[in-house]
């Protein structure tokens, strides 16, 4: 197990928060992953002593705020699947790369969701099947994650 | 793994207690930001915070731009450069006609005793990157209220209307695009003149026409240009052409399809016209007139 700083945890959320900031477009913009939530779940999962639904919820209003949204709807969507990433996430440690990966994918999708119910309330249209696929190519990214050296057990090699 | 162990205990409070705490946290701020607008200035302070971030961000694309640039091709830039000057010369035959034109017009305008129409000092904004919100349509541009850009100004490019500015930032500025669901255009078909209001779809990259009776007169390929009613729109300004009519007999209204002529796609500039936006009465004054009014209905019916 390797010791995790505060300072190595938020230096990789705002480095997602740049990677969410860079100028997407077109079917770039319809692919781009939830870059700060892949991060912040990574945390949670590996540290949740340094990285908490509080977190979370401060993340979720910084991108609020960079994509000049109402306040708090990425903070809430954040803020809910920060719970469910925490109350499993003493056995999500435990679970081969396949548990992973859909568990993951399950928190990706709760976020998204809440997002769109609470984008529904603002009167916005029904959108389609590609909603999703930023969920899809999230987790693509996150295999980086389970192929890798940065597991989220902490451990060098498994 | 004994630091794992002991934070084990020590844990705060319990998950639900937060999920709790701050999902009531975000809806009350959600609430406050839609209904009560109190957030704004906050939201302005922390988007200046933001911005170095932003740029730094932005800086790859700026540096593929440049280099992209240096290495065009000299076939490319000749063709450009072809294209430009055969541009210019059709423009330059139609502005040598426009000092007469202008002339008529304002003998003719002065005949009819109608007003002048003033003149638009506009200012060149380079888009930075569109939303990132894929429900909304909305392009950030790089020139702020420190560059005297307000809310409600008009945004256009070289072939008409692109939409209006939403949000000023003292160094962006936030402008949603007239096929965005909340922007409505006041527009006029050229042909005709009939007047009409152009609201975006949201999703398609096209605009509707609603509340068109089915025996209205207008035909697939019309143009729409701004009625300059509202006073935020200079009047005379493409908008959109008319793509697909749909008359149905179970609708008194015709479903008409149109399609934006400008498109944000196609540049990286655009032109903000620098209109004073039109003030609202504010609510409380109009309160006041109408209990006004009221009471001295009330007074004359009791007389």
């Amino acid at each position: 197990m390797r010791p995790v700083s505060i300072s190595q945890i938020y230096l990789s959320l705002f480095a997602g928060l740049s990677l969410y900031l860079l100028p997407w477009a077109g079917f770039g913009l319809m692919l781009r992953p939830d870059f700060v939530l892949l991060v912040l779940l990574y945390w949670l999962i590996r540290a949740p002593h340094f990285c908490n639904i509080g977190t979370a919820w401060l993340m979720g209003m910084l991108v609020d705020l960079a994509g000049g949204d109402l306040f708090g709807q990425h903070a809430l969507a954040y803020v809910v699947a920060a719970y469910v990433a925490v109350i499993y996430q003493r056995r999500a440690t435990l679970f081969n790369r396949w548990q992973q990966a859909g568990y993951v994918f399950l928190l990706l999708l709760v976020a998204q969701l809440v997002l769109l119910v609470l984008k529904l309330f603002g009167g916005s249209e029904v959108p389609g099947w590609n909603y999703l696929l930023p969920s899809a190519s999230g987790i693509l990214l996150w295999q980086l994650v389970i192929y890798s050296k940065i597991k989220v057990t902490g451990e060098r090699e498994a | 793994m004994e630091a794992q162990q002991t934070s084990f205990f020590v844990r705060g409070p319990s998950p639900l207690a937060r999920l709790t705490f701050f999902a009531a946290l975000s809806l009350v701020l959600m609430a406050v930001d839609a209904r009560l607008h109190y957030l704004a200035e906050v939201r302005q302070g922390f988007a200046t915070l933001l911005h170095p971030l932003e740029i730094l961000a932005g800086s790859p694309l700026r540096l593929y731009r440049h280099i992209e640039q240096h290495f065009a091709s000299l076939d490319a830039l000749t063709q450009e450069t072809h294209l430009l000057r055969e541009q210019n010369m059709r423009l330059s035959i139609d502005l040598q006609r426009l000092p007469t034109l202008q002339a008529e017009n304002e003998h003719l305008r002065r005949l009819l005793d109608a007003r002048r129409p003033l003149a638009q000092p506009s200012r060149l904004a380079e888009i930075m990157h569109v939303s990132r919100d894929p429900f909304v349509q909305r392009i950030i541009v790089g020139t702020g209220s420190q560059q005297g850009v307000a809310a409600g100004q008009a945004v256009v490019d070289g072939m008409g209307v692109i939409g209006q500015v939403t949000r000023a930032y003292p160094f962006s500025s936030e402008v949603t695009l007239i096929t965005d669901r909340e922007l409505a255009v006041p527009v006029q078909v050229e042909r005709n003149g009939l007047r009409a209001i152009a609201f975006g779809h949201g999703r398609d990259n096209t605009l509707d026409l609603p509340y068109l009776p089915v025996n209205v007169d207008i035909r697939e390929g019309d143009k729409l240009v701004t009625s300059g009613i509202d006073g935020t729109y200079p009047n005379g300004l493409a908008v959109a052409t008319v793509a697909r009519i749909e008359r149905n007999i179970d609708s008194p209204f015709a479903h008409i399809v149109c399609t934006p002529i400008a498109g944000t796609d196609k540049h990286g500039q655009v032109l903000i016209l620098a209109t004073s936006p039109a003030t609202a009465i504010p609510q409380e004054e109009m309160h006041l007139t109408a209990k006004k009014k009221e009471t001295r209905h009330h007074a004359a019916r009791q007389h």
